[in-house]
């Protein structure tokens, strides 16, 4: 409960700053379950793509 | 403790937007427990600065301090030499810290981080709540250890008012009316008698704005 109320407060610090809240999440699961930890890995992989290059990483590029 | 919380981060940005070299200075004490201006909360905002400026293509020096209290002068002993390096500090302190800061360091310009709310208690984790009103003249030996200047919006010394409705106040129904709760606690004490003792007008002369105290030790000292 703790850890996900500090990922949400992170996630606004994020904001605040520019950058897209989606990039962090927290997810839930045991070491067992490791279709869990996959569909996650899937999840956080399709996300990077759809937003791109980090705001820092596209600013520096564009220098 | 003093209660603050950090001010918005595009406020805080705005005012030190075209600074070449900031110090996020934080305080170690009330600010840092209310995690509002310790450590860790000059750690985040730095980290924030950095990336906001750097995602504007700015080159911009942020460094971090954090100081064990910025109310007292000779905590900034070791910054006397470090300040002037800076053209701007963001003081994460309380407002009496952020007016020390500002009065060591004149030639600099010192700005707040955090709206300093009140003085008050931890509830619990991540929440905290006002009792004091810091008024000069301390009824609460009268009233069962329940300050009715900050937990009765209408600061009432002998209540309770009409409005009070099943220990609610008609003010905000969601709060206690401060007067139910003083009843109750003399009441558990044995000592309800005390509820029937009227009150003079708080004297409100001996809350002086600015006020200035001395401890009795160093008074004839100065005299």
């Amino acid at each position: 409960m703790r850890a996900k109320r500090w990922v949400r407060y992170t996630k606004g610090l994020l904001k605040e700053i520019g950058i897209e809240p989606e990039r962090l999440e927290m997810f839930n699961m045991s070491s067992s379950m490791a279709t869990a930890f996959a569909e996650a890995v899937e999840e956080m992989t399709r996300r990077a793509k759809e937003l791109g290059p980090s705001p820092l990483k596209r600013k520096k590029e564009a220098a | 403790m003093i209660v603050g919380q950090r001010k918005p981060f595009d406020e805080i940005k705005s005012y030190v937007d075209g600074c070449q070299r900031i110090l996020v200075l934080g305080c170690g004490t009330c600010v840092a427990v209310c995690m509002a201006g310790g450590e860790k909360e000059v750690q985040i905002l730095a980290s924030q600065l950095r990336i906001a400026f750097k995602e504007e293509g700015k080159d911009v020096q942020v460094d971090e301090e954090t100081i064990l209290r910025q109310c007292d002068r000779e905590y900034f002993d070791t910054l006397k030499d470090r300040v002037d390096k800076y053209d701007v500090v963001i003081s994460m302190a309380c407002g009496a810290g952020v007016q020390l800061a500002a009065e060591l360091f004149p030639h600099r310009v010192v700005v707040p981080a955090l709206n300093t709310t009140f003085i008050g208690i931890a509830e619990k984790e991540g929440v905290w709540s006002e009792k004091c009103r810091a008024c000069s003249n301390c009824l609460l030996a009268e009233t069962g250890g329940i300050c009715p200047i900050t937990i009765c919006p209408k600061g009432l010394v002998n209540g309770p008012c009409g409005g009070t409705n099943h220990g609610k106040c008609e003010v905000d129904k969601n709060k206690d009316c401060a007067w139910t709760l003083i009843y109750r606690r003399l009441e558990g004490q044995g000592r309800l008698e005390k509820i029937r003792e009227i009150h003079p007008p708080k004297n409100y002369k001996v809350q002086t704005t600015p006020a200035t105290i001395w401890h009795a030790a160093y008074r004839e000292e100065e005299a």
